[in-house]
């Protein structure tokens, strides 16, 4: 099947949303709540784009609208261009030290506005993402709290939870850095709460808490949950895994060589 | 017993009506803000259990929702209308009234635990405009006067709690 976007044509496969199509092919669609590992938010709107299809248009959140064949999608109408703008003015306001946001307010030449007071202490835009995140990968240990003007992030009657095991998924899926996570001393902080650090078995680096570990090593089972490798931090992982990877094309050289 | 134990048994038992299924959280935290007057924390973390619904998500509902109070309410609450019609028709001096008389704030409860102050947008009632609704007895037609005659006789024990 196929989309046009911005007039010209790509290769689509049922299933897929919009963004995925727009990505894969490097047209050019903004996003903050997105992200691959987690995706479905569509909080922060950024990704609004118009849909032209059965001869109706409609705006709608490109990370979740799914394809349809021949479906004409624009990325940068002026109705789009100038919501595109005002989100992103009003995102500064919410969270005014974010970088992501300044650079896509240099991106989309974006002025600040200045008749509105910015939100000085705050970081969070509310998209939920780390929510998404504790859910799939921790353990559900933070949630939105409140409503309105009070709506926040955070953790059961706001004190350190016993369910958090300290794996700082929310704070790196988080697109605007707004989740404060410490590491001093072999020991990490998260939402009020301390952690040991264990040490990577090939580099020595501190990578991750017993409990996130230990999690993880329930979530993979008997099978798996006992690997080398997942005392390893994601850099020397790599490496092993490139290691194999590099050994295992040596063995078929030598099958090749053999054979021939 | 201790009151932690109680709770935990009493809200163990209210929710236990329900099955224990993630879709009743709200029907049980509502039947327990009616049974304690608010959400006691023992409460919630009995709930979340009973359900297998993450504590966190308990407190989000808890704290989303008007209707539920994370600490003690009055026995009896003091719903001051202040839709426009009852705006208009002088809500905020029957509002004045009561916090002279009771020295209390919208949200905040008195010491003796009788009464707690709270405003709605309107309860539908703009007829009788303005209203007030104390548990779930309405009065209409209201001046500050008439207010003050209602609350004495809540203070004096002549009505019962409903």
């Amino acid at each position: 099947m196929q989309i046009i976007i911005n007039g010209k044509t790509y290769a689509a496969n049922p299933g897929e949303k919009i963004l995925d199509v727009a990505r894969r092919n490097r047209v050019e669609i903004p996003t903050l709540c997105h992200s691959e590992a987690l995706p479905g938010l569509a909080s922060c709107r950024l990704c609004m784009v118009e849909v032209h299809e059965g001869g109706r248009t409609q705006e709608v959140a490109a990370c979740t609208y799914p394809v349809t064949d021949g479906m004409e999608v624009v990325t940068d109408s002026e109705m789009i261009t100038a919501k595109r703008k005002i989100l992103l003015a009003l995102y500064n306001l919410i969270a005014p030290d974010s970088e992501r946001i300044k650079g896509l307010m240099a991106r989309y030449h974006v002025e600040p506005f200045d008749r509105l007071q910015a939100d000085a202490e705050n970081k969070c835009i509310l998209c939920g993402l780390c929510v998404k995140a504790c859910e799939e990968l921790g353990t559900n240990a933070i949630s939105t709290l409140f409503r309105g003007t009070k709506k926040k992030i955070g953790t059961a009657f706001e004190q350190p939870a016993a369910e958090c095991i300290g794996c700082g998924s929310c704070a790196s899926v988080c697109p605007t850095q707004a989740i404060e996570m410490t590491e001093a001393d072999g020991k990490r902080t998260i939402w009020d709460k301390t952690f040991e650090l264990l040490r990577c078995q090939d580099c020595g680096e501190y990578y991750t808490t017993p409990e996130a570990l230990a999690h993880v090593r329930q979530k993979l089972g008997d099978t798996v949950g006992n690997i080398e490798e997942l005392e390893l931090c994601d850099y020397c992982k790599s490496r092993r895994a490139a290691e194999k990877l590099k050994n295992g094309l040596r063995l078929n050289e030598l099958f090749d060589a053999t054979v021939k | 017993m201790s009151e932690s134990l109680k709770i935990r048994t009493e809200s163990l038992e209210i929710a236990q009506k329900y099955q224990p299924k993630r879709r009743y959280l709200l029907a049980i935290l509502q039947d327990i803000q009616k049974h304690y007057n608010y959400l006691p924390a023992e409460a919630m973390e009995t709930v979340a259990r009973y359900l297998s619904v993450p504590l966190v998500k308990v407190y989000g509902m808890a704290t989303f929702y008007k209707a539920f109070s994370l600490t003690p309410k009055g026995k009896y609450i003091i719903k001051v209308c202040d839709g426009t019609a009852c705006h208009i028709k002088g809500s905020v001096n029957l509002l004045d009234e009561v916090k002279m008389i009771l020295g209390i704030e919208p949200g905040q409860t008195t010491d003796d635990g009788l009464f707690s102050l709270e405003t709605v947008a309107c309860i539908g009632a703009c007829g009788l405009a303005p209203v007030a609704v104390i548990n779930d007895e309405y009065h209409g037609n209201l001046t500050p006067a008439s207010l003050r005659q209602i609350l004495e006789q809540y203070q004096g024990g002549m009505k019962d709690a409903k």
